[in-house]
Parts: structure tokens; sequence; C-alpha cells
């Protein structure tokens, strides 16, 4: 083989292992990305069904600070962070804060007999069969997630949330 | 700076090459030494061997190394021997990070901080095996074409020193014609399944030339085995999930747009006659197997809203090791749970002063009724509790979403009873009536209804749940093929050599020399046994001209 062939087979050879390697190492790098992290964009959903039955994905919200928390009402400190929420809604929905608080997967007549319960004017999401859980790589309730105007994660919180907490990670998402 | 290296024969040979490529002559540093002659590769220059290297020919020259390559090799052996030392994170289903801390102390702590804990998805990981590749592919391109073209265009007439520094060589006086000798030897070779290539007095014999081969087949081998590895990277490629489906349920299968439905899940256990002495009374399963039916959907896939479109393509009994299979995707038995799980109930309302009893009515723990009328009286719903418990706060609530302890609670309405109706809570499951003392909350009314379950035919079970193992391995055939492949080039390198004899007769002096890669003591025999049969005294022993023994 002479000089230039020799020398294009080179190159061919190593631009392939340069593209095979890198999109193997690529793969290793970005795969861990599929759990939300602080700094990242949270999991899309489409078409969750609040209480009447109307839809709303999260790309209606976009544009907007928005709370994604997840609760049950087995869980008590989902349960006891409920209406220090709804205060901490009250005082900045008309700055455009979202809350959308998505059910763990829970029966209808649960789910609706709690609500009765309190006065929330938050819009609560029914999950099923855990989809939207699994894809936000729940591990613990309640978990709550702030998502700046800009589409990113802010800050993730678990464990139950006092006024206090809460209204500092908005004020934060609020500078966004 | 320019090397001449052309050689006497008037041969052009590429810088540092060891062997003329036409007439074998010792070359350079070869031509300087003393003893058998280096033969690797024919002595042919290696293509990264180049007089002015620039980058690209610089990152060639360091894959091609040999000594690159088990640097490389060992490095990645340490890795992976330092993944095996604990547990690695995809073998949890569900996986907390705190559990190498809890199990393993400080030690675990460290392992998983320092990303032990996925060693084998790790970025640095993935790069060694890549770099292995590279090396596979460049150390055997490097080496394959020379040596292809080098034993493609062999001179039949080689140098006297070619023959005389090979380690099996052989010179005799010859009485008689040299064309004549040169034809009978070549007869003898040819007896022992030589290729011989003859000249008027000179020759080459050679035979089993593919074994040289050997290696370089088993590296495309293990490149194929290498890139199915890393092609499991690849979205869709490989799938190790876990989904449980209720009897009658139909259920997603994460990740995919396919859905999975239980028609009918069946256990059978071991009689005591099947079991030995210690295990008898106890459960054992013999055979349990879910009638499966898969399905593909077609809009509205994930939704938690909306009902998926679903179109069936598959159904199968699905046992231990007859996994449901359908375009690579594999359902796999792996576990079943039959604690059963009620799914309603059908009570009788009890009038306990008058003994009168009403119903019975149909009470479905999921999905109960707003109301129910029962003779005089009406059933209005409350509430309704899955999994009962009273929380901190005093308040019934719910301990989780699993139907594991239903609770009623009603307002009923009817003759003889305050105006709004009075509160009653049923518990359907006798031992949590009596472990959250109905008839305790539900005071006076307590001794004035009841409800009652006549008898089993009015109990309704959910379904077994059966868990099944969804994987996908679409890299697995290719795994096999590599390692097929690798095999092949194993045995082709290791039961065959490649064995080379070179004669020449000047002037009635004969001069051989005969070289092999491996197996020297059976090439001796040979050519000795060859010499003999041609009427020429020789010793398997005497033509060893040295050199490291093999």
């Amino acid at each position: 083989m002479k000089g230039r062939t020799r020398k294009i087979t080179q190159l061919v050879i190593l631009i392939g292992i340069v593209l095979l390697g890198g999109y193997a190492v690529g793969t290793t790098l970005f795969a861990s990305d599929e759990k939300p992290k602080v700094g990242g964009r949270p999991p899309a959903f489409e078409n969750v069904a609040d209480i009447e039955g109307n839809l709303h994905s999260l790309a209606d919200y976009a544009g907007r600070p928005v709370i994604i928390n997840f609760w049950g009402t087995f869980c008590p400190p989902c349960v006891a962070e409920m209406p220090a929420i709804e205060r901490q809604y009250q005082k900045y929905k008309d700055q455009g804060l979202v809350v959308l608080a998505i059910n763990l997967s829970e029966d209808d007549i649960t789910v609706r007999d709690f609500l009765k319960r309190f006065d929330l004017s938050f819009t609560i999401l029914r999950d099923k069969n855990r989809m939207i859980e699994r894809k936000y790589a729940l591990r613990s309730y309640p978990t709550t997630f702030f998502i700046g105007r800009d589409g990113r994660i802010t800050d993730i919180d678990t464990g139950g949330m006092s006024d206090e907490e809460i209204e500092r990670y908005i004020l934060k998402l609020l500078e966004t | 700076m320019f090397e001449n290296t052309k050689c006497e024969c008037g041969h052009q040979n590429p810088p540092d090459t060891t062997l003329c490529e036409s007439c074998g002559k010792p070359l350079g540093g070869e031509a300087l030494t003393e003893g058998p002659l280096e033969m690797r590769y024919d002595g042919v220059a290696r293509r990264s061997q180049k007089a002015n290297p620039n980058l690209l020919d610089r990152i060639w020259s360091f894959f091609s190394s040999v000594k690159v390559a088990v640097v490389l090799i060992v490095i990645t052996l340490i890795a992976a021997t330092l993944g095996t030392i604990y547990p690695q994170e995809n073998a949890f289903i569900n996986f907390d990070p705190s559990w190498y801390e809890e199990n393993y102390g400080l030690a675990g702590k460290i392992y998983y901080k320092l990303g032990l804990s996925r060693t084998y998805e790790s970025w640095w990981f993935i790069t060694l095996l890549v770099m292995i590749g590279a090396s596979l592919v460049i150390c055997s391109l490097d080496r394959v074409v020379p040596l292809y073209k080098a034993l493609n265009k062999q001179q039949v007439r080689k140098h006297i020193q070619f023959l005389t520094r090979q380690r099996v060589t052989y010179a005799a006086e010859l009485e008689g014609d040299d064309a004549e000798w040169t034809r009978k030897l070549a007869a003898e070779l040819r007896k022992k399944r030589f290729r011989v290539t003859a000249e008027e007095s000179a020759l080459l014999a050679e035979k089993h030339r593919f074994s040289r081969w050997g290696p370089y087949i088993n590296h495309v081998g293990l490149i194929i085995f290498l890139l199915a590895v890393l092609a499991r990277a690849i979205p869709g490629w490989q799938m190790d999930e876990y989904v449980g489906v209720r009897e009658g349920e139909t259920v997603q299968i994460p990740e995919t747009n396919y859905y999975v439905k239980n028609l009918d899940f069946e256990v059978d256990y071991y009689t005591d006659d099947e079991l030995p002495e210690r295990l008898k009374g106890t459960l054992r399963p013999k055979r349990f197997v879910t009638k499966a039916e898969l399905y593909v959907c077609e809009a509205n896939c994930g939704s938690t809203a909306l009902e998926p479109v679903l179109r069936k393509v598959k159904e199968h009994d699905i046992l231990v090791n007859d996994p449901l299979e359908y375009k690579g995707l594999k359902l796999f038995q792996f576990d079943y749970d039959t604690t059963p799980q009620l799914k309603a109930i059908h009570p009788v309302l009890v009038d306990l002063k008058s003994g009168e009893t009403y119903g019975p009515f149909e009470l479905s723990i999921m999905e109960p009724e707003p109301e129910y009328e029962l003779g005089p009286y009406r059933l209005k719903l409350i509430t309704r509790f899955l999994d009962f418990t009273v929380n901190a706060n005093g308040e019934p609530s719910n301990l989780s979403s699993q139907p594991n302890a239903p609770a009623f609670l009603f307002l009923i309405e009817g003759p003889d009873l305050p105006e709004g109706g009075e509160t009653f809570f049923y518990f359907p499951i006798p031992t949590d009536r009596e472990r959250f003392g109905q008839d305790v909350i539900n005071g006076e009314l307590a001794e004035r209804f009841d409800f009652r379950v006549t008898d089993m035919a009015h109990v309704e079970f959910l379904g077994d749940i059966s868990y099944l193992n969804v994987r996908v391995d679409r890299a697995l055939p290719f795994v096999f093929i590599g390692a097929f492949i690798s095999l092949i080039g194993l045995v082709m390198g290791f039961y065959w050599q490649h064995r080379r004899v070179w004669l020449r007769i000047d002037g009635g002096r004969l001069t051989l020399g005969a070289h092999t890669n491996k197996n020297w003591y059976g090439l001796r025999s040979e050519v000795a046994a060859v010499l003999r049969a041609a009427g020429l005294e020789a010793d398997p022993k005497s033509l060893d001209n040295g050199g490291k023994k093999r």
C-alpha cells in the first residue's frame, strides 16, 4: 500500500474508533441524567388528569415557576405540609406561581375524601400505576421539585416542609 | 535522515526492514548480530514504523504496540476485579445509595463515592474497553497486512545468510546434478504434504500457512464481541425490568410501548407424598404458569388519564424458563404473590333486635357505590379506607395505597334512627374488626346493627400477582458470534503450524533453512525424514542451530 492510501486507511480507522468509542463513552456519561437533578430539566408528562378530569401537561406551564409535589394520604408528612403549601401558594400565585401536587396513584374515593378535609386551591393531579412517580425516580415521600421559569430544577426537597422552607424555595424560584 | 534501504539483490525495502523482503538477507541491526534470525513477521517493517512520524502516526504507533495492549489489558483486569468487591448497583431492583455504608461501613462509603459501585457502566471502564478495541484493530492491521504481503510474494531463492541463520539449518556437499537433487527433494517434501515452488536449483516448501491467520481471526472475533458489549448502551438494546401483574389486569412494561395482560395465574404445589420428611406440610411450588397476552400500544401510551389503544401481538403460557418472546423482548416467570386481598364482599345487614336480615348486597372494596338501599334502611358511604390506621393526631387515615385493611364509614338512615342518620364503621376483615375495635367505635349502634358475611361464597378475592422479568438483549447473538469466530481463530493458531523449508544448491553444495512458528521439534524431525528419504545423512538434533527453545 502506498503512502497516500495507507494514510487514508489509518485516518478512516481512527475516525471510526473515535466515533464508536465516543458514542459508547458518551452514553455512559449522560446515562445518569435520567434522574432529575438540580440544574437539570424535569421529566415531561402529558395529559394527566386533575380532580375534575381536566388534562394537564407540564409543557402547559412553560415559562412559569412551578412546584411539583408528590403526596399520598398514607404519608403523614405529605399531609402535614399541605396547608403550608396552600398558604404559600396564596401568597405568590399572583406572581405566576404554579403548584402541581401529584397524588401517588391512589384511588378515587381516597383522594376525593381526603381533599374534602382540606381547602386546597392549587392543582391536584392523579398519577396512575406510579408512571410519573417512576419517571421522577422517587425514593421517599414527600418529594418536591422546584422548577424555575427557565425550565430548570432549582431545588429538590425530600421530607415535609415548613412555611419558611417553602417560602425560601419560592423566592429563589421567582428570581429565575 | 535518509537511510539506504536498498538490498544487494536490488530490492528497495521500507525503513526498519530487518530481513530483505525479497532475498531475506539480514539488514540493518539484524545484519550485525549473529545466530538465528528474528523471523517475526518475516522481518518486514510494521506499518507504524515510519521515518518521520506525524501526530496521526504517533497515535497509530501507540495503539500498535503490544506492550501498550498488555498494559491496557492488565489495567482493565484490575479495574474489573475492583468491581467485584461489593455488589454492583444494578443488582438492586430498588437501589438505595446509603446501602453501601450501612453494610460495609466506611469502606462501603468510599467504594460508592469512588463510583466503583457502577464500575462496568463507568465512563473510564468503557474508555478502557474502547482503547483495548482500538489496540486490537490497530495491532492486528499493523501486522497482518505486511505479513500477508510478505507471505504472498515469497522469493524462492534466498540469501545464503538467510538460510544458515535459520534455527533449523543443514548443509552438505552433493554428488550429481543440482537440478536432479532439487527435483528429488521437492518430491520428498510433497510426500510430506508441503506445497513446493521449485526453481532450477532452489525451492521453497510450505504448509499450513493458514494457521498464521489464526490470531487475527481470533482478534476479529474479539472485536465483534467487544462491539456487541458496547452496543448494549444503544437505547432498546438491553433491558432488565420487573413488572407485577395481577390476574385480569393489563400493565405497561416500563420504558416500552408494550403492555402485558395476566389472563390467569396458576400455581401447583407438591403434595406431602412428594415431599421429603422435613418439608411435609409446607407449601412448595411445583409449577407456576401465567397465561399472558402481549399488546403493543398504538395511542395514548403511558397516559395516566387516557385509555391506551392496544393491539394484541402475542399470547403465551409463561413458565419458568419458557418465556413469552416477541421481537427480542422476553417475559420470564420470576415470582408470584398469592396473598389473598379482598375484591368485594356480599354482606347482609342484620337488625340485631329483630333478627331481620337485609341483603346481601355487593360491596366492592375499590369502587363502592355511594348509596345502598337495604329494606327500610339506606346506607350512605361517607368514606372508605384501604389500609386503615389511626395516625399520630388520632385521625383515621391510610397506611398505604394497597387494600390491606379496608374500612367503610357509613351513614345509616331509617326507622328508629335519629334524623340525619347515625355513623357506622365496618371492617370487612374479621381480624381488623378486632384490632381496631369496631364495636367500641360504633358504640350503642353496635348493639343494633351488624354486617355479616354468611359464607365464603360471598367473598371475592383479587387475583394473584405474577411477577415477570422483562429482558431484552439484542447484543447476545453478536456476543456468541464473536466468541465463536474467536474460537475458530484459536483452533487455527493452536493446532496447526506454519512450516517452511528453503533450500538452494550452488554447484553441488546444498544449503537448507527451515522455519516454523511453533513446534520446532516436529519441524526438525520432518526435515530430517525428508533428507533421509532423499538419501542424505541427517539427525534431527544436528539440524538444531540454537535459538530459543520452544
